[in-house]
């Protein structure tokens, strides 16, 4: 305050202008914040409002509910997107049943088992796996698993649910395992040392005791692993086959969301039914995404909470 | 009695304890063995036999021996001006909210954003960026349109890194600063961010290497064709890089030895994202080293 | 009088064929070509020769399905967009592109593709019929090994499948779905598949068929350019160059480079694609 008062008697143009690049570079970090809000409720609305247009031509319940994909320019064209909503809901689920229990593992290993020194290897290494683009995982998937998969199964092709399901494995596998690390790191030493003093075995204090306690943090982790599931699109696109049919056996031919919106978009006119169907598409994932974030934020918000 | 049950219980909980503890440590070095094999499988087939013509070549659509030369310029170009887009922006977003930000429902409504658009699939912004570019502004499939798609998709992720590291330089050089009779400004720029640039270059380098190997984004905004001579800066060229260029060769491609085109390619990509990570810190090794 | 407005006339005269020799001399610009991925490997054998004629001029050649071309013709995205069948009128499924004008390529003779280790050398009409409707699902059938027919189908947007479907199909109904089915976005995914997939059947244009597949006979006539020309091989479709009106400048020189003698009697023939005016 003294100092407020002492500079203030002291009036010059230099403070005045300190003054003033202060407020404007305070409003143009305003300004920047509030970009990043604009740039999203954009994406909303533009998305949703393409999107919806869809349903001028097409039946909502068509849409959702039907397995008759079958675009096109004239009359006969149908668009029930169900296929590829049941595509893409498999193929969370399989990556999830595949990734979390040897995500949390890891998490379990590099948090409570390993000793410091492995600990220190072993995490940028997980890192390093989040920065590998994802062309090269579909890469590796269409080269190796690919035609691994076709032999294992006895099958003429080998590209389908199963391939993709373990590329995204792969890809979620650091995101989902060194999320519920630090969780699992930050659930308190006195926690383990009670156990430990009531008797328990390691394992009985990790699944009785740290599990339970980190499992806000776990849990959003496994969200965190979805949404990039979900939204991932090129690796997906190399090992699924891209044939909008339902699959019936987890190595067979078809299609997901993402896929499909890659593999077709360029091919249509932006002011078709078809175009509009697939921006619909990408409107849903992006509002699966967003609700799983706020989720998440509940989640987490609880936790503080407490 | 229960003296023996209990001994029993306990023998059968230390087997499982055994049991567990090997699965544990059995899992955690198959993970890194396979994380280390991979990297290697996707280097050994393809880094030995990179050529500098292949790296600055043309490409071929028919005949074997195309390079990827205007492809990896794309890549670096898109990637440098994606950046230059959103760093400036994201630094502003970051200091308000590390530094500025009331505790109010203004800023809060903000977190939510940065956060939804965090989780926004990169898809999406491909889908953005075929609406704006190429159907408003109708300039097709361009290296602009492409850079300023991936800058959207680059804004979250550097806001975070820049709040975290900038909330991250102690209190008492900021006091101290303002007791010098620094304005906030000056303790900002003087202060604050010279003592944050380690956790910010290490956040950019995340951000770069994600946008160096970006590809839904690009095949949609960009498409799958560079510019058809080397050195081509023009910002309106073709936008496809070497991410797409990988997925283009593998799958669509027709020339006699897409395969090698291929494996040559997902090492060079690899190869120059782990080398970014490096890169970044290089100057950061100097700034410390220098200050001591 | 008469003098004057003679020589003005020859001045005239004089002087505009010395811009149109100058505009021939000094064309450029920049054409972007999109569309066919049938039609790819000609325009890319055209770019190498315009270029090498014209260094003024840049272009930038792709190809991914038919549709794309006009497609991409109307957006703006290029100068010329290739497709298989002609754009400027309706076709079955698709809307003819108001405004495009087609300019002639060629013709293309397309085939049917199997895996080189495949024994089967020969398949009739109804044959391919059975095998693209589903009716015949095991390669024992058509006189081949006992192993399941995986069937690859060109995409929606396909000029190729358009051509396929109407002329060696006879307008059949392709099958959409079920395990040893698959779609090609392009021709190159096409290859890529037959090469890679012992047991199975695609089509593609002849200029493709290379090493680890083999062209079938259709009716026991093999797939060549003189049984297209001499009409014993039916299997064929001209391709389209789509422009945005009339072509001008560069995108003009380019097309009636690509139609001219030079370029129809070497590049198209020696490609295995079909001179325009070759077939009558």
């Amino acid at each position: 305050m003294q100092q407020t008062n002492s500079t203030a008697s002291k009036m010059s143009g230099r403070h005045w202008r300190l003054m003033f690049s202060d407020q404007v570079f305070k409003w143009f970090c305003l300004f920047s914040a509030i970009v990043l809000c604009v740039v999203l409720f954009s994406i909303v609305f533009f998305m949703g409002k393409t999107g919806v247009l869809t349903f001028e031509f097409v039946k909502v319940t068509e849409y959702f509910f039907s397995l008759n994909w079958n675009p096109g320019f004239d009359e006969t064209a149908t668009y029930g997107a169900g296929i590829f909503f049941i595509g893409t809901i498999l193929l969370t689920l399989l990556t999830l049943i595949i990734s979390v229990p040897i995500s949390v593992g890891i998490a379990v290993f590099l948090a409570e088992i390993a000793p410091t020194r492995l600990k220190e290897t072993v995490r940028p290494i997980l890192d390093l796996l989040v920065g590998i683009p994802s062309v090269i995982y579909g890469f590796l998937g269409l080269t190796i698993l690919v035609p691994f998969v076709a032999k294992v199964f006895g099958t003429q092709l080998g590209d389908g649910l199963l391939a993709a399901a373990l590329v995204l494995s792969l890809m979620v596998l650091p995101t989902i395992g060194r999320i519920s690390d630090d969780s699992i790191e930050a659930v308190p030493q006195k926690y383990r040392e009670a156990a430990y003093a009531m008797g328990c075995t390691k394992l009985q204090t990790i699944f009785f005791v740290v599990l339970p306690a980190a499992r806000r943090g776990i849990v959003s982790a496994i969200i965190l692993g979805m949404t990039r599931a979900l939204g991932e699109t090129m690796a997906v696109v190399m090992v699924i086959g891209n044939v909008p049919q339902l699959a019936e056996s987890l190595v067979q031919p078809t299609s997901v969301l993402t896929s499909n919106i890659v593999m077709q978009i360029m091919a249509v006119p932006f002011e078709s039914t078809w175009n509009y169907a697939l921006f619909f598409m990408g409107f849903s994932l992006l509002v699966v995404a967003l609700l799983l974030i706020v989720f998440v934020r509940i989640i987490n918000n609880r936790s503080e909470v407490q | 009695m229960q003296n023996l049950k209990d001994f029993k219980a306990s023998k059968l909980a230390k087997i499982f304890n055994q049991f567990f503890m090997v699965s544990m440590w059995v899992l955690g070095i198959i993970t890194v063995f396979f994380v280390l094999l991979l990297l290697f499988l996707i280097l050994k087939d393809g880094l030995p036999y990179v050529t500098w013509d292949f790296v600055i070549g043309l490409p071929s659509e028919i005949d074997a021996g195309g390079g990827i030369g205007p492809m990896l310029l794309n890549s670096f170009y898109v990637t440098i001006l994606s950046l230059l887009v959103s760093i400036p922006i994201s630094l502003g977003a970051g200091i308000y909210l590390a530094e500025y930000a009331p505790d109010n429902k203004l800023t809060s409504t903000i977190r939510v954003c940065v956060e939804g658009l965090s989780s926004v699939p990169s898809i999406v912004f491909g889908l953005i960026g075929i609406a704006l570019f190429v159907e408003y502004f109708q300039i097709g499939l361009t290296i602009i349109g492409a850079s300023l798609s991936l800058a959207m998709l680059n804004l979250p992720l550097l806001t975070r890194v820049s709040e975290e590291s900038i909330r991250a330089v102690p209190h008492s050089y900021r006091e101290g600063s303002y007791a010098l009779g620094a304005t906030k400004l000056q303790t900002i720029f003087k202060v604050v961010i010279p003592v944050a640039m380690r956790g910010l270059i290490t956040g950019l380098s995340l951000v770069a290497g994600r946008a160096f190997g970006e590809s839904a984004v690009i095949i949609l905004a960009g498409g799958v064709n560079a510019s058809a001579e080397m050195w081509d800066f023009s910002l309106f060229s073709p936008g496809g890089t070497l991410a797409v260029h990988l997925w283009y060769v593998q799958s669509e491609a027709i020339v006699p030895d897409a395969k090698e085109i291929a494996h040559k390619s997902a090492a060079v990509l690899l190869f120059v994202v782990l080398a970014i990570n490096l890169l970044f810190r290089i100057p950061l090794w100097w700034m410390e080293r220098k200050m001591k | 009088m008469k003098k004057i407005t003679i020589v003005m006339l020859a001045v005239a005269m004089f002087l505009s064929i010395f811009a149109i020799g100058a505009q021939a001399r000094t064309v450029s610009g920049s054409i972007t070509i999109n569309g066919s991925s049938a039609l790819l490997p000609l325009m890319l054998q055209a770019k190498k020769e315009f270029t090498a004629r014209n260094p003024r001029v840049k272009m930038a050649v792709s190809g991914t399905s038919s549709i794309s071309g006009p497609q991409s013709v109307r957006r703006g995205v290029a100068q010329i967009g290739t497709c298989d069948w002609d754009a400027s009128t309706n076709v079955p499924g698709f809307k003819k592109f108001d405004g495009l004008v087609a300019n002639k390529v060629a013709a293309i003779p397309f085939a049917t593709i199997v895996n080189s280790a495949n024994p089967v050398n020969n398949l009739t009409q109804q044959q391919l019929i059975d095998i693209y409707t589903g009716k015949i699902t095991n390669w024992s059938q058509v006189g081949g090994n006992d192993a399941p027919i995986v069937v690859v189908n060109r995409a929606f947007g396909s000029g190729t499948r358009v051509n396929y479907t109407a002329k060696a199909l006879n307008g059949a109904t392709i099958i959409r779905s079920g395990a040893n089915y698959k779609e090609a976005s392009s021709s190159g995914v096409m290859a890529t598949t037959v090469r890679t997939t012992p047991n199975a059947i695609g089509y593609i244009d002849l200029v493709y068929v290379t090493s680890g597949m083999k062209a079938l006979s259709f009716n026991g006539v093999a797939p060549t350019v003189a049984n297209v020309i001499n009409k014993s091989y039916p299997i064929w479709g001209y391709g389209y160059m789509m422009t945005k009106g009339q072509p001008t400048g560069a995108t003009k020189a380019f097309i009636d480079f690509v139609q001219g003698k030079t370029f129809q009697n070497g590049a198209v023939k020696k490609m295995k694609f079909i001179p325009i005016g070759a077939i009558k």
